[in-house]
C-alpha cells in the first residue's frame, strides 16, 4: 500500500476566496482555470473513480467467482452481523489511536529536540528520515528477521539487557502481535509527522522564548503556553491526516502477520482481503470496503472542518 | 458507459503512448500459441532447472506452442490467479486449490479430452487420485506431483538422547517416550504448526488420520473435529505437546519454514513433513546429509493413512486454446518428467505406474516415502470452502487452543460449528 | 568560529537524540550486516555483530538468480514515467487553482482527499478488468496510470502551496509584455516553481518504486517485472534465504536513498513552504 505517499500529506487546501475575492483575474480569461483543472480531473475520474463505482456495485452482488446475483444490501447486512467485522473494527480503531498517539508525541518530541540543534541538522534530518524513504513492505520483511523467535537479534538484545527473561515469540501471542505492530508502524509513522512539526516549531518566533525566559517561565511553562499554542493546527491537521492513513495501512500487517494471531491483527483492510482472497467472497469484501471508506470519510469531513475554521482565524 | 470509459482512458493512453510502446511490443505480433503456466512452484529454486528443461523439450516438440511462465510468490499465487480470473485473462495452464476454483467457475471441465485419451494412459491413475481432481462429477485437472507425509528424524539427535534410530516410534506413546529423551535445554523433541497458512492444518490432519479421526462426515456436509471422538483425542495429544514444553516455541508464528529451519539447525529433533523438507534440511544444512531417518507418522490404528497433497494442472475456464493447453498437460504428466520432479525437486509422482522405474526404485528415500503414501487421504478436500477454512477458521481454531490449552475441546466444536455454517451458506 | 560550549541540557539532548537515531537505523543496520553473512553464519546464536567472514556472496548470488538489473530498469521505466505524469498533471492543477477563481474548488480539493483514502485492495479488481480490456496488462502504461493517480492528489496540494507562494504580479507582467497564459505558465512560473516540482517529482518517484500489489497484479511477463515483484519471488514457502532477501532489500531500498540523500533539501523546504503557507 501506498503509505509513503499518504503520509506525506499536508495541510495546503486553497482558500480561494482570500485571493480570489481582491484579485478576481482577468473576466475574459476566467474559465481558463477549468482548462487548467482539467486534465487533472479527468485522469483521476477515469484511474480511480470507474475502478470505485464498479467496486461499489460489486458490493451490491453476491458473487461466487464469475458467478454473480445482484443481492442489494445483503452483503452489508452479512458484513455488520458478522463478529469478525467488529472485531477488526475494534482492532483499527485501537491501532489507529495508538500508533497516531505515538507518532504524534515522539515525533514532537524529536522534532523539539532537533530544533535546537545546530550542527549536522541536515544529515539527522536524512537519518531520520529513513524509515519513510523504504517501501513498508520491505521494512516489515527486515521487522520481520528482527523478530524471528529463535534467531531474531531482538529476543537477543533484550535478553542481554535482562528486559525479557526468556525469548518471546512476538508476533505469536495476541497482545504481543498487536503491540510489535504498533511498533512497526510507529518506527515507520513517527519520522513523517516529525518533519511536519519541525516545520511548525519553526514558525514560532524566538523572540516569544526570550521574552518567557526572561519572565522567568520554566521550560514546561514555555512548552505549554507558546509551543503548544503556536503548533496546535500543525498538530491537528498532522494528525487528522495520519488517521486517514493509519487506518488504511495493510503492508506491515501483511507482511508481518496475516491479521493473526486469532484475528489480533486483523484490521479492516486486512479482514477486507482476506474476505476477497481467502474466503473469496468479494461481494462482502467490497462492502467491508465501502464500510470503511465511510469511516475514513467521517475523518477526512472533521479534517476539512478543522482547517477550513483555521483559515477562517487566519484570514481575520 | 463502457465506452465512454474506454475513450477516456484511451485518451490518456495516447497522450502517453511513448511510454507504453516499449512494453507493448512484448505482446504483438506472437504467431505461435502463447500458453501462460502459473503454479506456485516455479519460483521454488529447486524446481527451476526440471521446469526449464521441460518447457524447452516441449517447445522443441511443439514448434507451434510457446510456454510463457508466470513467477509468482507462493503467498500471492491466489490472488494473482484471481484477478486475472475476474477479467477473464487467467494463464491458460494452471495449478490452484482445484474445487475452490471449480466451484468459482474459474476452471474447464476436461472431461472430453480426458476420454479421448486411450485407456492405458488413463490407468496410469488411481480412481481415488482421480477423484480428487473432480468436482460435482466433471474432471477439472490432471493430477501431476504430490507430496507425502511422514516423521522426519535427526539420527544424530537420536542417538545422542539414547535412544535407537533404527526402531523409531509406531505409537504415541512410544513417539511421547522420545520426545521427552529428545527434549533438553535449547532443544525441543519436535514443533507444533500454528502458523498463518495451511500448512498448520496439513500436520494436524496427519494426527488426526493417525487416530484413525475423520475431519467431516461420509457426504462431506457436516464437520467434525470435536464430534468425532477419535478427531478430539488426536487434537488433544498433538497439541498437548506443547503444554508438556516437547514442542519448540512460539508455535503460533511456527510454518513450514521455521520449522525446517529449526530442523535444519539441531534445535528439533523431529519433524511431521512431506518429502521436499529433506532437501531443504540438506540444503540448509549439509552435515544431515545421510543423517535423516524416515517413518510412517506414530498412529493408534493399524496401517493408519497419511496425508498426501496433490498438485493438478488445470485448463482456465476462458482459455482460448484448449487443444493446446491439454497437450502440454499431457507433456507433463509423462514418466519422464515425473521421474525428474522427483529425482530433482523432491516432488512425488502420483501416477502409480511408476513405482518400479529403476530411478525410483534405485532410491531409497523415493521407496521409504511412495510406500508411506500407499494408504493416503488426499489433500486438499474437495470442498469450495477448504482454502478458505485451511488457512483461516483450522489455523484461528489451533492458534486458540494452543494460546489457552484448557480450551481445546470447546474451541474445536466451535470450529466445527462454524465450518457447518460456512458449509450451509454456500 | 565560535566556541562550542556544552552545557547539561545539550548533552542530554544529543543523548536522546543519539538514542531514537540508533532505534531507527538500527534495522538498516541488521539488514546491511545479515546480507554480507555466509549462509550458516545467519542462524548463528548468539547473533554476530560484524561478521568476520563478510563477503558479497549474497549479492552475487541475487544478481545471478534473478535479472535484477532489467527489474531496475523496469522500476526505473515506470518510476519517472509516473512522475511526469503527475507532476504535469498537479503543476497544470495548482496554476489553475491559485490563478483562476475556479467554482466548485473546494469540492474539488475533497474530492482529491477523497482518492487518496480508497483502500488499495477495493480497486485492484475493477483496475485490472479495465486495464485488460483496454489491453494494458503487461505494460508501462498501466503501472503508470496507477501510481501518477496515487501521487497525483498530494502533488496538487503541495504545488497549490507553493504557487501560491508565487506573487501574482508576476502572471500579470508577463502578460502585459504579451505572453499568453500557457507561455506565462511555462517560461516564467515553472521554473520559479522548480524546488516545488522537484519536491513532488521525488515523492512520487518514491511512491512509484516502492508499490508492490498493483505491479504484482498487473505484470505477468518475467520481463516486465518491477524490483519489487522480483524480490518478493525470492521468498518460497519452501526456501527462504535470509542473507539473500536482505541483500535484495538492500538492492531495492539503494537507489530510493540515493536519490532522497541528493534531493532532500528541496523536499523538506517544499514540505515546510506548504505547511507554513497553507
Amino acid at each position: 500500500m501506498t503509505v509513503v505517499s499518504d503520509s506525506l500529506s499536508r495541510p495546503a487546501l486553497p482558500q480561494r476566496r482570500r485571493g480570489q475575492a481582491t484579485r478576481p483575474g482577468l473576466e475574459s480569461e476566467r474559465w481558463h482555470g477549468y482548462l487548467f483543472i482539467a486534465p487533472a480531473f479527468i485522469f483521476l475520474c477515469a484511474v480511480i473513480v470507474v475502478p470505485l463505482v464498479k467496486a461499489f456495485w460489486t458490493s451490491l452482488e453476491r458473487t461466487r467467482g464469475l458467478n454473480t446475483i445482484f443481492v442489494g444490501f445483503d452483503n452489508y447486512a452479512r458484513v455488520l452481523e458478522s463478529e469478525a467485522f467488529w472485531n477488526s473494527l475494534r482492532v483499527s480503531l485501537s491501532f489507529t489511536a495508538l500508533c497516531v498517539a505515538m507518532h504524534v508525541a515522539i515525533g514532537l518530541g524529536l522534532a523539539m529536540l532537533l530544533n535546537r540543534v545546530v550542527h549536522a541538522r541536515a544529515v539527522l534530518r536524512v537519518a531520520f528520515l529513513t524509515p519513510w524513504m523504504v517501501a513498508p513492505a520491505i521494512g516489515s520483511t527486515v521487522w520481520l528477521w528482527l523478530l524471528e523467535p529463535q534467531f531474531g537479534v531482538v529476543n537477543y538484545l533484550f535478553s542481554a539487557v535482562g528486559l525479557i527473561d526468556s525469548y518471546k515469540a512476538w508476533l505469536g501471542e495476541p497482545s504481543l502481535a498487536f503491540g510489535s505492530i504498533v511498533a512497526v508502524d510507529v518506527w515507520r509513522g513517527v519520522p513523517f509527522v516529525m518533519l511536519l512539526l519541525l516545520a511548525g516549531l519553526q514558525t514560532i518566533p524566538v523572540e516569544q522564548y526570550e521574552a518567557a525566559g526572561i519572565d522567568g517561565a520554566s521550560p514546561l511553562q514555555q512548552f505549554r503556553y507558546i509551543t503548544l499554542p503556536n503548533l496546535k493546527y500543525f498538530i491537528v491537521v498532522a494528525s487528522t491526516l495520519d488517521i486517514i492513513n493509519t487506518i488504511r495501512m495493510f503492508d506491515i500487517i501483511a507482511v508481518m502477520t496475516g491479521g493473526g494471531p486469532i484475528g489480533a491483527t486483523e484490521v479492516l483492510p486486512a479482514l477486507l482481503y482476506n474476505t476477497a482472497f481467502r474466503a473469496n467472497h468479494f461481494g462482502e469484501a467490497a462492502a467491508i470496503g465501502v464500510l470503511l471508506l465511510i469511516l475514513v470519510l467521517a475523518f477526512s469531513v472533521l479534517y476539512v472542518g478543522l482547517t477550513r475554521t483555521h483559515a477562517q482565524e487566519g484570514s481575520r | 458507459m463502457k465506452s465512454t470509459r474506454s475513450t477516456l482512458l484511451s485518451g490518456i493512453a495516447g497522450g502517453l503512448a511513448l511510454m507504453g510502446a516499449a512494453g507493448a511490443t512484448a505482446q504483438t505480433a506472437d504467431k505461435p500459441i502463447v500458453l501462460q503456466w502459473q503454479t506456485a512452484n516455479l519460483t521454488e529454486k529447486q524446481f527451476e532447472p526440471v521446469w526449464k528443461e521441460m518447457v524447452a523439450a516441449f517447445e522443441a516438440a511443439n514448434p507451434g506452442i510457446k510456454i510463457e511462465p508466470v513467477l509468482v510468490a507462493r503467498k500471492d499465487h491466489w490472488t494473482k490467479f484471481v484477478t486475472a480470473s475476474q477479467a477473464r485473462r487467467a494463464p491458460c495452464l494452471v495449478s490452484v486449490d482445484l474445487t475452490t476454483a471449480a466451484y468459482n467457475g474459474y476452471l474447464m471441465a476436461l472431461d472430453s479430452y480426458w476420454n479421448a485419451e486411450p485407456e492405458a494412459w488413463r490407468k496410469a491413475w488411481s480412481d481415488e487420485v482421480m477423484k480428487a481432481a473432480r468436482w460435482q462429477g466433471k474432471l477439472y485437472g490432471v493430477p501431476i506431483w504430490g507430496g507425502i507425509y511422514a516423521e522426519i528424524y535427526n539420527k544424530d539427535l537420536v542417538t545422542a538422547a539414547g535412544l535407537d534410530p533404527a526402531k523409531p516410534p509406531v505409537s504415541w506413546a512410544d513417539y511421547m517416550t522420545w520426545a521427552k529423551a529428545l527434549t533438553k535445554d535449547g532443544q525441543w523433541a519436535t514443533a507444533i504448526l500454528g502458523g498463518k497458512t495451511d500448512t498448520t492444518t496439513r500436520v494436524l490432519l496427519t494426527w488426526i488420520y493417525s487416530n484413525g479421526g475423520e475431519v467431516f462426515n461420509a457426504d462431506m456436509t457436516e464437520a467434525t473435529f470435536a464430534k468425532n471422538p477419535k478427531s478430539l483425542e488426536a487434537i488433544k495429544a498433538y497439541l498437548g505437546m506443547a503444554k508438556d514444553g516437547f514442542a519448540a516455541p512460539a508455535p503460533t508464528t511456527t510454518n513450514y519454514l521455521e520449522q525446517t529451519v529449526m530442523f535444519a539447525q539441531n534445535k528439533i529433533a523431529t519433524m511431521r513433513n512431506a518429502n521436499w523438507a529433506i532437501a531443504k534440511a540438506e540444503e540448509d544444512n549439509p552435515a544431515l546429509k545421510g543423517k535423516l531417518i524416515v517413518a510412517p507418522a506414530p498412529h493408534q490404528i493399524p496401517n493408519a493413512p497419511t496425508l498426501k497433497t496433490m498438485t493438478s494442472t488445470s485448463i482456465a475456464a476462458d482459455c482460448p486454446n484448449p487443444e493446446a493447453a491439454w497437450k502440454f498437460i499431457k507433456f507433463e504428466a509423462d514418466a519422464k518428467w515425473s521421474i525428474k520432479r522427483a529425482k530433482v525437486a523432491n516432488w512425488m509422482p502420483i501416477r502409480s505406474d511408476l513405482a518400479n522405474e529403476p530411478e525410483i526404485k534405485s532410491d531409497p528415500m523415493l521407496l521409504t516415502f511412495l510406500k508411506i503414501g500407499e494408504n493416503a487421504k488426499p489433500y486438499p478436500l474437495p470442498l469450495p470452502i477448504w482454502a478458505d477454512i485451511a488457512a483461516g477458521d483450522i489455523v484461528d481454531a489451533v492458534q486458540k487452543a494452543l494460546l489457552a490449552p484448557d480450551t481445546v475441546e470447546t474451541v474445536f466444536k466451535d470450529l466445527d460449528a462454524k465450518i457447518n455454517r460456512k458449509l450451509k451458506d454456500q | 568560529m565560535t566556541r562550542v560550549t556544552l552545557t547539561p541540557a545539550d548533552i542530554l539532548r544529543w543523548a536522546l537524540i543519539l538514542a531514537a537515531l540508533a532505534v531507527t537505523l538500527f534495522p538498516f543496520y541488521w539488514m546491511v550486516n545479515t546480507s554480507l553473512k555466509p549462509g550458516p553464519e545467519v542462524f548463528q546464536s548468539p547473533p554476530t555483530f560484524f561478521s568476520a567472514n563478510w563477503s558479497f556472496d549474497a549479492y552475487r548470488v541475487v544478481f545471478e538468480t534473478r535479472p535484477i538489473g532489467r527489474y531496475l530498469l523496469n522500476s526505473l521505466i515506470v518510476s519517472v514515467g509516473a512522475t511526469a505524469l503527475s507532476v504535469v498533471l498537479s503543476a497544470l492543477a495548482a496554476y489553475g487553482f491559485t490563478r483562476f477563481f475556479v467554482r466548485g474548488a473546494a469540492a474539488f480539493v475533497l474530492f482529491l482527499l477523497f482518492t487518496k483514502m480508497l483502500p488499495e485492495t477495493l480497486l485492484i479488481i475493477p483496475y485490472f478488468q479495465i486495464m485488460a480490456s483496454l489491453g494494458l496488462v503487461d505494460t508501462y502504461l498501466a503501472l503508470i496510470l496507477a501510481y501518477s493517480s496515487f501521487a497525483l492528489p498530494f502533488s496538487v496540494w503541495m504545488l497549490i502551496g507553493f504557487f501560491r507562494t508565487i506573487p501574482r504580479d508576476i502572471d500579470e507582467a508577463a502578460i502585459i509584455d504579451g505572453a499568453s497564459r500557457l507561455q506565462t505558465f511555462f517560461k516564467v512560473i515553472l521554473p520559479l516553481a522548480r524546488p516545488g516540482l522537484v519536491a513532488v517529482a521525488l515523492f512520487t518517484f518514491i511512491i512509484a518504486w516502492n508499490s508492490y500489489v498493483w505491479a504484482l497484479v498487473l505484470t505477468t511477463d518475467a520481463n516486465m517485472f518491477v524490483v519489487s515483484v522480483g524480490i518478493a519471488n525470492l521468498v518460497g514457502e519452501y526456501r527462504v534465504q535470509w542473507n539473500e532477501l536482505m541483500a535484495a532489500s538492500v538492492i531495492a531500498a539503494l537507489p530510493v536513498m540515493i536519490l532522497y540523500g541528493f534531493l532532500n533539501r528541496h523536499l523538506v523546504s517544499a514540505i515546510t513552504a506548504g505547511a507554513v503557507k497553507a
